[in-house]
Order: C-alpha cells, then sequence, then structure tokens
C-alpha cells in the first residue's frame, strides 16, 4: 500500500514543488477523478494500437489544410492517468505529421496547476488556443467569452453523432461551444463477491435501496474491513452528491432560474440521513481512508463495499489484478430501489477553443480530427483507459461494439445499460452552492441534526444567490 | 567642500538603492496598486471590467466563512507559535550545554526539518495521521485506545496540522534562540552568580530581558507565518472538517480555484494583508521594541 501511495505522491508531490500546492479534488468540479483514479503501470494496452485507414487520414487531410504559412497552436492538456498522456501525445503527434501546414503544441498540465496557470496566462492574454474543459464549466466560461461558439467552426454533422443528453451538455441554447472526448458515471457502486458469500449476502444481488445499502453495510463490516466507503468530507460530497440530490429530492438545492434556496423537502432530509446513518452506525471509517476519487483502499481489500466512479475500474485492472473476479459493479443504489431514478452526475471531459485565439477554424479542426472523426482514435482512448470512460458518440459506440474485446466486457455493458441513461448533467451554477450543500451533509454526518444543517444550507444558498446576483443569471434557462 | 563631499554620499546612497527600490516596484508596489484598483470590479480577462465599487469587499466581510478562517488562522497561530517558542527557547539553552562536537551534530539534525518541504511534511503526516493504518492510531492501539479521526474529528484536526507546523519550524527557532543566547556575555552570568542569583533569576533578570529583540522577531514572524499557513491544511485536511482548518490563504486560494471571477480573491487577499499588518502592530506595541534593548 506504501507503495502505491507513494507512486501516486511522489508524482503529485513532484508537480507540488513547483507551484506549492496540492487539491484533491480540483477545477471547480470533479476534475480530480482522474487524476487520483491514476494507473501508473499500464502502457500494455498501448501496444494493440489501431491503425488509422490511410483513406481516412487523407480525407481529414483534405478536408483541413489550408493553403499558405504554418500555423502554431498551443494545446494545453489536464494531466489525467499515464494512459491518457500517452494518448495524448501520440495522436498529436499523428495530427502534425499528417496536417503540413498546422502544428500543435501539447502541453500538459497538473490539475493542481491548471487554475493558476490559466488564469495567469488569460490575465496576459496568451491563454491557449485549445485546452481541456469539464462540462461543468462550459455554459459560465461561454458566458463570459472565454471560449468560442463552434458551430461555424466545426461540421455540423459532428454534432448529430452525439447523443441527446450530451448535446445538452457542451450547448448553450442550441449554440455548440466545446466537443465531448468522454463521459463518466460519478458514482457506481462496487462490492465484494467473496465477502457476501461469507456474510450470508447472496453476491449476484447487490443492494438497491439505501436501506439495504446500509443494512449490507453493517453486515459486512469486521474488524479491519468496513462495510462501505464513500465520500464523506465537504471538499468531496460536493460533487459526488450531485447523482443523489437527484435520486432523493428530483432537483438540486437551488430553483432552475438561481433565484433562491429549494432544500427544505423530505428528500434532501432522507439523503442528509442516509449519509449520517453510514457515519454515525460505524460501517465507514471516521476518517476517509481516501479520497472520493481513489478506490484504492477497495482494492486494497480495506472495504467491501465502495462508491466511486466509474473511473475506478481503471485502477482495478490495472493495479488489482489478482481482486478482479472477486468484485461486483452494481448501480448506486437508489433511495426506493428504483433504479431508473438518476443516482450519479456525468461527469468528463471537452475540448474548447479559446474566445482569444486567432486561429480558431485550424484549432477547431484539430479537435474535429481528434474527437470528431476516425472513431479508432477514441476506440484506442476508450482500450487504453480500460473501458472505464465512455464514449458520448454513437458511432464510436458502434463501431466498439463491433470489437470483441470491448463488446463482451459485463461491466461497460452494465454501466452503459443501466448507469448512463439515467444520470444527470452537472450543474453549471457556482461551486459554492454545492460546497454549502455538502457542508450540510457532512455536519449531519458530524452530529448535527439533519432540520438545522438544512436550515443553515438554506441560509448560506440564499446568501450567496443574493451576493453573487445569481437569480435570473442561469445561462441555460 | 563638505557640502560636495554631503552631494557625493547622496549619490552613492542612491545608486546603492536603485536596484532595490526598482524590483520593489515591479514586484511590489504595481502590482499591489493594480490589486487595489481591480478588487473594485469584476475583473474579467475577456470582456469589460465591470466597476461594483466595494461589493468585492462587502461580500468577503459578510462571509462567515472569511471571518472563520481568520479565527482559524489565529488559534492555529496560537497552537504553534508559543509551543515552538517555549520548546526551542529549552533546546537551545541543551545545546549551549554541550560539547562544541555534539552541538554541531545537534544543530545540524534539528535544522532538517526546515528544509523539508511543507507538501512533504504534509504527506508524512498524513501517512501518521491515516485511519486504519498510521503510526499514531498503532501507538494509542497499544494502550487499548480506539483509532481516532485525528484529521477528520473537529476537536483534534486543527492540532494535528499544528504539529507539523511545530516540527518544522522548530529546528530554525532554536538556532535563532541560540544565537540570541550565544550573544549576551558571560561576565553578566558571573556577576549574577557572584551576588548568588538562582538559576531562576538570572533567567528572570538577564536572559529574557537581553533575548527581547529575538523572541520579538520570532514572534512576529511566527505569527504572520502560522496566519498565512496554507499547504499544511490543503494537502493534510482540505480545509476540513466543517471549515475547522479553512486558513485565511485557504480560503482565498479556494475562491481563486473555483470562481469564475477573482475579485473576492483579490478583495480577500488585501483584506488578510490588513489582518496581519494589524497583529504585527500589536505584538510590537506589546513588546515595545523601539527602544531596543541594547547587549
Amino acid at each position: 500500500m506504501q507503495e502505491r501511495k507513494g507512486k501516486v505522491y511522489s508524482l503529485a508531490v513532484t508537480t507540488l514543488l513547483t507551484l506549492s500546492m496540492v487539491l484533491s479534488a480540483c477545477g471547480s468540479s470533479n476534475s480530480g477523478n482522474d487524476n487520483s483514479a491514476g494507473s501508473p503501470n499500464n502502457n500494455a494496452a498501448n501496444s494493440a494500437e489501431p491503425t488509422v485507414s490511410a483513406d481516412n487520414a487523407a480525407a481529414n487531410d483534405g478536408k483541413s489544410e489550408v493553403p499558405g504559412e504554418k500555423v502554431s497552436l498551443e494545446f494545453w492538456a489536464n494531466k489525467f492517468e499515464p494512459t491518457t498522456d500517452a494518448w495524448f501525445k501520440k495522436w498529436t503527434d499523428e495530427f502534425n505529421k499528417t496536417h503540413e501546414n498546422i502544428q500543435i503544441k501539447l502541453t500538459i498540465v497538473p490539475g493542481d496547476a491548471w487554475a493558476q496557470k490559466l488564469k495567469a496566462a488569460q490575465a496576459a492574454g496568451k491563454a491557449p488556443d485549445i485546452m481541456t474543459m469539464s462540462y461543468g464549466n462550459i455554459a459560465p466560461a461561454a458566458k463570459l467569452g472565454q471560449i468560442q461558439p463552434l458551430n461555424d467552426l466545426m461540421d455540423p454533422g459532428v454534432f448529430n453523432d452525439l447523443y441527446d443528453n450530451v448535446k445538452d451538455f457542451v450547448s448553450v441554447k442550441g449554440t455548440y461551444y466545446a466537443y465531448p472526448k468522454l463521459v463518466e458515471p460519478s458514482a457506481v457502486l462496487y462490492y465484494r463477491k467473496d465477502l457476501f458469500q461469507a456474510a450470508g449476502l447472496d453476491p449476484e444481488k447487490p443492494p438497491v435501496t439505501w436501506d439495504e445499502l446500509l443494512d449490507y453495510g453493517k453486515k459486512l463490516t469486521q474488524k479491519g474491513i468496513f462495510g462501505l466507503a464513500t465520500a464523506q468530507t465537504a471538499a468531496d460530497l460536493g460533487w459526488s452528491s450531485w447523482g443523489l440530490q437527484f435520486n432523493s429530492a428530483g432537483h438540486l438545492p437551488v430553483t432552475d432560474d438561481w433565484s433562491k434556496a429549494d432544500v427544505d423537502n423530505d428528500g434532501f432530509r432522507a439523503l442528509l440521513n442516509f449519509y449520517k446513518t453510514a457515519y454515525e452506525s460505524g460501517i465507514m471509517p471516521k476518517q476517509a481512508l481516501s479520497a472520493y476519487a481513489d478506490a484504492t483502499p477497495f482494492g486494497q481489500g480495506k472495504v467491501a463495499m465502495e462508491i466511486s466512479g466509474s473511473w475506478s475500474i481503471g485502477l482495478f485492472r490495472n493495479d488489482f489484478k489478482n481482486m478482479l473476479d472477486k468484485i461486483g459493479v452494481a448501480p448506486m443504489p437508489s433511495i426506493d430501489g428504483d433504479q431508473t431514478k438518476p443516482t450519479a452526475t456525468l461527469g468528463g471531459w471537452s475540448l474548447v477553443v479559446d474566445g482569444k485565439s486567432k486561429h480558431a477554424k485550424e484549432a477547431a479542426d484539430y479537435i474535429s480530427w481528434l474527437l470528431a472523426g476516425d472513431p479508432q482514435i477514441m476506440i484506442d482512448y476508450f482500450k487504453t483507459s480500460q473501458f472505464s470512460k465512455f464514449s458520448p458518440r454513437k458511432s464510436v459506440d458502434e463501431a466498439m461494439n463491433q470489437d470483441p474485446q470491448a463488446s463482451s466486457d459485463p461491466w461497460r455493458k452494465l454501466i452503459a445499460e443501466k448507469v448512463i441513461p439515467y444520470a444527470k448533467a452537472e450543474p453549471i451554477y457556482t461551486y459554492d452552492i454545492s460546497l454549502a450543500f455538502a457542508t450540510a451533509i457532512e455536519s449531519a454526518m458530524k452530529g448535527e441534526s439533519v432540520d438545522k444543517a438544512l436550515q443553515k444550507a438554506e441560509k448560506d444558498i440564499n446568501d450567496i444567490v443574493a451576493k453573487q446576483n445569481l437569480a435570473g443569471t442561469n445561462p441555460k434557462n | 567642500m563638505s557640502k560636495k563631499n554631503y552631494r557625493f554620499d547622496n549619490a552613492t546612497a542612491y545608486m546603492m538603492l536603485t536596484p532595490i527600490v526598482v524590483l520593489l516596484t515591479i514586484f511590489v508596489v504595481i502590482p499591489f496598486i493594480y490589486a487595489v484598483r481591480v478588487s473594485f470590479y469584476d475583473w474579467s480577462f475577456y470582456q469589460d471590467s465591470v466597476f461594483v465599487g466595494m461589493r468585492n469587499f462587502t461580500n468577503v466581510l459578510t462571509d462567515d466563512l472569511f471571518l472563520k478562517s481568520v479565527g482559524v488562522g489565529l488559534k492555529f497561530a496560537i497552537l504553534v507559535v508559543p509551543a515552538q517558542m517555549v520548546l526551542a527557547f529549552l533546546f537551545a539553552h541543551v545545546i549551549k550545554g554541550m560539547g562544541s562536537k555534539l552541538a554541531g551534530f545537534v544543530k545540524t539534525a534539528i535544522y532538517i526539518p526546515t528544509i523539508i518541504s511543507g507538501i512533504i511534511a504534509s504527506i508524512i503526516f498524513v501517512f501518521i495521521f491515516d485511519y486504519s493504518a498510521g503510526i499514531a492510531n498503532y501507538v494509542i492501539g497499544l494502550f487499548g485506545a480506539e483509532p481516532q479521526a485525528w484529521l477528520a474529528e473537529v476537536r483534534t484536526a486543527l492540532a494535528s496540522i499544528a504539529l507539523p507546523a511545530v516540527w518544522l519550524g522548530f529546528g530554525l527557532t532554536t538556532l535563532i534562540m541560540l544565537a540570541g543566547l550565544l550573544d549576551i556575555p558571560e561576565s553578566y552570568y558571573e556577576a549574577a552568580d557572584l551576588e548568588g542569583a538562582g538559576s531562576f533569576a538570572k533567567m528572570r533578570f538577564i536572559t529574557l530581558p537581553l533575548m527581547r529583540n529575538v523572541i520579538l522577531f520570532l514572534l512576529v514572524t511566527g505569527f504572520t507565518g502560522a496566519l498565512q499557513q496554507f499547504e499544511l491544511p490543503l494537502i493534510m485536511t482540505n480545509g476540513g472538517p466543517l471549515n475547522e482548518t479553512t486558513t485565511p490563504n485557504l480560503y482565498i486560494f479556494n475562491h481563486f480555484r473555483n470562481d469564475v471571477l477573482v475579485g473576492n480573491s483579490i478583495a480577500s487577499a488585501l483584506l488578510l494583508f490588513v489582518v496581519l499588518g494589524s497583529i504585527s502592530a500589536v505584538i510590537f506595541k506589546v513588546l515595545n521594541s523601539e527602544k531596543a534593548v541594547d547587549g
């Protein structure tokens, strides 16, 4: 355990020494996911690279080549797992080789340094032409003119290839501002089949209601093994509980027009009670064994059921191969057992063109080529991520269904069919609101009464609305 | 003639001052003035900034969390600085009494934490306070106690991050204390011995008064340093549980990271500047240092 943690930390430390800061969850939403789900060892998947068909590359070439001078573009990508970084490098090199007039300069920026580096560059007018952006940030950035509309820069056909719910993530009132790369649901239940059996539970019947989850947690807790692990600090709960907020109350803690808090209901009371009971009954550790995004303790066998994002599949498949046949995957239980209610939000990443980019057309050409072009490029990505992330494009899924390795993966099938269709988009309001609500959950876990915690959240959210003049500013409303 | 000399001196003085004045102007004065200006705007990099008057400041001042963070910073400083000073003072006496070879070794040894990055120290202490595998819980387990959630319990979190802060600052504080101690002429103590003064009287009437400037320096730098603590809570607790370890700088950083507009961060940074300045002024006033005591 020390060794693995050491790796992750030494990676973090290297970046930190230059910047003296680290975050367990970075960006305004869940940009921490991919970092901590890091899988240092797997380059094996890379060896099975698909080759871009010559036809395809040639076709793309013809379309995007602009006669004249060579254009050099800056591209900043958030640092994710080593496999993702390698994928960006590999295909950017490929793009540079096949496009004589465009040169993409790729910089991988650690999540911890992202906000600082980007804001400094924006202030100096030197923001990169192309950058990665999580879905929650797209609408606010579009509103401030930080990113450009892509409707006129990209072939409109490429947007028709997106699933309908994802179209909504990357557009504001019918205008597209980003092209999505992947989606990943924020909450999936991982459980240990062998421990289920030992506790007299049916390993093929994971819990489907919160009550069952708590009950199973009690039965599975023993010395050295906690029954359940999930987010338990405000910083983690802020984004990881969005899905359960939809699940319990059917909406988020603020009205759709952002004019006032909307927390006083039985759904949220049940939600706070769920976390409170889980924490106080001792089935969860009193202090988190790891951040929500990092399911390492489950892989190490310290936890019998872990709620984490789909990205943890990549972690288990890369680092805990000997555990794989003991691990079960199921949708996150729902408040009343109805598994068609949302339990997760779909996080994920897209590429955007900076609002001040002088070569927006070329930048958009690169995005089209990489994310919206040959499905094999994206399939290469999903393979290297061990199918822990999911495609926002229909054509990629269709092509993947022809792929024996992808189509026979039961976990991918389960998440694609039973979690993603019901998952919601991440909220686009200021993260302060999410934190205020998460603080209510945490204070209920730490002994505050549920009603008082919700009252405080209501007051705090109304304060935020008033101070930041949020009423009526929802760009999507 | 004297006039000429006078001018010559001035020119030299100005010449020698120039580099630091230029550097300070570029890196401190101009950014500071610019920050003050920006703090009155909804500063945007892509659209015209909007003048909002004092709104950023009133928002910060009416934010419970900002006030709480200043309180957390003060509590943290009170946990760290006195403990560090007392320990360093005692240990400096121990070193003073050692033979020179041993003292050299000990001085090097205690200085090591100072050169360790705060980030690395945080990670080491995260391991120590780990719930299921940390040394801290292992040790109290030997005495039959239940594992403690050191970093997640409101009661213990701040003290748990104060510990590495004391550890990190201990070496440097001790060495500065030791330098102060060695600066006191031995003859004072010999004279006191002849008068029959005990150890306590020597401490009370010779050591402490003559160490006043050293103590003042350590108090001011210690307090401002502790109030500005940032990486320990960032890595060890992320400001939790329930914001009990959100220091002012972490508060500012969180806003900088999460806010779409940076006005709030700048306004709170300027307000923190006022808080730090006032605290330093209070310490100076209390210790009354303008009448520097000369050894």
